[in-house]
């Protein structure tokens, strides 16, 4: 092991990090420039007053969002990769996403079915809509996996589990009105800038709390790269392990889709890159690294989603995959990546 | 000192299918003794594996007892059971970016805590295992580069590092060349013998199990598990067990099965260590009986038959066919 390399390519991620936050807030549809808002946040000596506004309200929350989210659905993705063994997991394999898409369907497109108007939906009603259809849909996977043995069947059962529902949202959207749908639609392009300072908390003790099983699985998930018959003989309980992950998975990319949307991409991708950037195999290494690389990636493709000088912005979906595709492509053609997972 | 490690007494194991019991093996008796190589030979499908799994308290006895240190195997708390029992499996799921030393590390895993960390002496056990088996000049390597015999020995050292009296190993010869299957099984026995572990071993490797087992245990469809020294099981002939006895033998001499000697007519005249060949070659070609024998000079070899000289066996038997 070069035991000191992780921890110096650790340290260049989180001053990179900063650099990318910093970038992040000063882009956008009125140029602000990184001294600007260092003056502005250290001595309270804003140029203009509505700088202090789009800065604190506006741009801040959602880079922290940004932030947020690419932790939580980076590290829900190695979880899961390594948990069933199958690089092609990612934090929507048991069906989050399309748990929580149920709910604010039911919310925007039946309501609107049922004659209720779409546009006055307030966004913490999309939140808790997301998370009640989430939560809904991970609590039946548990009630399978209760029942199931093995981990490749649970992966299916998931799988089919978000197959179903997802053809439930498509026959709602068909009896759907126009601008019902259109808000929907726009829902599941995902969205980091909506959120209010409130919401931003709530998501960020959640993902927290999501994150405290990791500290105490990091051992379980090493033993697991020999597959699930080694794990089992050096005393790690698979079942206990699963229960760990459904909950820490739950919690953080369930409220991550709930306040943001389902995020493409990002979940899969970036476990990948921290094999290949990082390259080892250890959970130690791979989750703290996982969690920064996140971030970086959504910071620096919502800020190129920012196009500049425009008041509108991306969808942070369409962005994540534009950019992360062939960046990904480009990195596994290049070493050979059925070797590294 | 020998001490029993695991003891069998009455065991019936086998899977539930629904709510029906598939019995695969019934009425087991056995002691794995410490400090010895045990061996576990009989054919596909007999349910060495199954007697594996239980060990390992994968799977729970339908009757009798299964005792790990004077202990039921199922009564031991996950990580304590490790600390009792490590295995070598077949089926290698090796990832990538993974090197030999953190690959043997992970066998420390029972004894680290919850963040995952090793202490110097969970380094010291690592580095000891990587020292026994003799691979720790490759330790930086990746596991997914280096050769399989190299491979197997590092998985060994993994178990070594678990640091447990007991070892199970599920056929850790197979795919090796045979100087490889050789020294795997050397490395165990003296890790048996110097490192005061009970280890057993499936294999279908007869021969070199016999070269270095100190027990045999040999599992044959519908018989009781027979137990002993290899040695005593060859002279008692019960080593016969192995295969169907219509059509193969043991062969005392050379320690080997063989296909059982087809009565045949052939008269082959020479050294006797030259004639076994030359009749093995002769038989597999298809000839039961010749006109004549066939004599053999060495020195240089010469084979005649019939008036004629061939210098080798394909010439001979080209010349047979051809007439």
């Amino acid at each position: 092991m070069n035991s000191n390399r992780p921890t110096y390519f650790l340290i260049l991620g989180l001053i990179l990090l900063l650099f990318f936050f910093l970038v992040n807030i000063s882009l956008g549809s009125v140029s602000i420039s990184v001294s600007e808002i260092i003056h502005g946040l250290f001595f309270s000596d804003w140029g203009r007053s509505s700088y202090e506004q789009i800065i604190i309200n506006y741009r801040f929350p959602k880079a922290i969002v940004a932030i947020i989210a690419g932790i939580g659905l980076s590290l829900s993705g190695l979880q899961m990769q390594t948990f069933f063994r199958n690089p092609l997991a990612g934090p929507y394999v048991l069906g989050i996403s399309s748990g929580a898409g149920f709910g604010v369907a039911i919310l925007i497109l039946a309501g609107s079915i049922l004659g209720y108007g779409a546009g006055s939906i307030h966004p913490w009603t999309i939140s808790i809509a997301g998370t009640l259809g989430a939560g809904l849909v991970l609590s039946l996977v548990s009630l399978v996996a209760w029942r199931v043995k093995d981990s490749m069947t649970l992966l299916i059962v998931g799988i089919m589990f978000g197959a179903a529902v997802s053809a439930v949202i498509s026959v709602l959207s068909y009896f759907s009105g126009a601008e019902a749908l259109k808000l929907f639609t726009i829902w599941s392009m995902g969205s980091l800038g909506s959120l209010g300072w409130n919401q931003v908390g709530v998501l960020a003790v959640t993902v927290i709390i999501g994150m405290l099983p990791l500290l105490f699985s990091i051992r379980s998930f090493n033993a697991l790269l020999l597959g699930e018959s080694y794990a089992k003989s050096m005393g790690i309980s698979t079942v206990r392990l699963r229960w760990w992950m459904i909950g820490s998975t739950g919690l953080m990319a369930g409220a991550i889709t709930a306040f943001c949307g389902p995020i493409a991409f990002v979940g899969i991708a970036v476990p990948h890159l921290a094999r290949i950037v990082f390259k080892t195999a250890d959970h130690r290494i791979l989750f703290p690294a996982s969690g920064i690389l996140g971030a970086m990636l959504l910071l620096v493709c919502d800020s190129i989603g920012q196009l500049p000088g425009m008041a509108e912005s991306l969808p942070i979906n369409a962005v994540t995959s534009l950019i992360g595709a062939p960046v990904v492509i480009g990195l596994v053609l290049r070493r050979n990546f059925s070797k590294e997972f | 000192m020998e001490s029993v490690a695991v003891k069998g007494e009455g065991l019936s194991l086998g899977y539930l299918k629904g709510k029906q019991r598939k019995v695969i093996l019934e009425q087991l008796n056995f002691e794995l003794k410490t400090k010895e190589l045990t061996c576990l030979l009989g054919p596909n499908g007999v349910g060495k594996s199954t007697l594996v799994k239980a060990m390992m308290g994968q799977l729970i006895p339908f009757e009798g007892k299964l005792e790990l240190k004077k202990k039921n195997v199922s009564e031991y708390a996950h990580d304590s059971r490790a600390k009792m029992l490590s295995v070598v499996l077949s089926e290698p799921h090796l990832p990538g970016n993974l090197t030999v030393e953190q690959l043997v590390s992970l066998g420390r895993t029972p004894y680290l805590k919850w963040y995952g960390a090793l202490d110097t002496s969970d380094k010291a056990a690592v580095n000891r295992a990587l020292e026994i088996t003799q691979v720790d000049y490759i330790r930086k390597e990746l596991v997914n580069e280096i050769s399989d015999g190299q491979r197997q020995k590092v998985l060994i050292a993994r178990a070594l590092a678990q640091d447990s009296p007991v070892m199970i190993l599920d056929e850790p010869t197979a795919h090796l060349d045979l100087i490889n299957r050789y020294e795997i099984m050397r490395l165990l026995q003296e890790i048996a013998h110097a490192e005061s572990k009970a280890i057993l071993v499936v294999t279908h490797d007869l021969e070199i199990a016999l070269e270095s087992a100190d027990q045999f245990w040999l599992l044959s469809c519908g018989l009781p598990l027979i137990t002993g020294k290899p040695e005593d099981l060859v002279i008692s002939g019960q080593i016969n067990q192995l295969y169907p006895s219509d059509r193969y033998e043991f062969d005392l001499l050379r320690g080997r099965v063989r296909l059982r000697e087809e009565s045949s007519n052939l008269e082959i005249i020479g050294d006797q260590d030259l004639t076994f060949w030359v009749k093995k070659a002769l038989l597999k070609a298809g000839f039961q009986q010749l006109d004549g024998p066939v004599l053999i000079q060495s020195n240089p070899i010469l084979l005649r038959y019939q008036e004629l000289e061939f210098s080798r066996l394909d010439k001979l038997i080209d010349f047979l066919r051809k007439n």
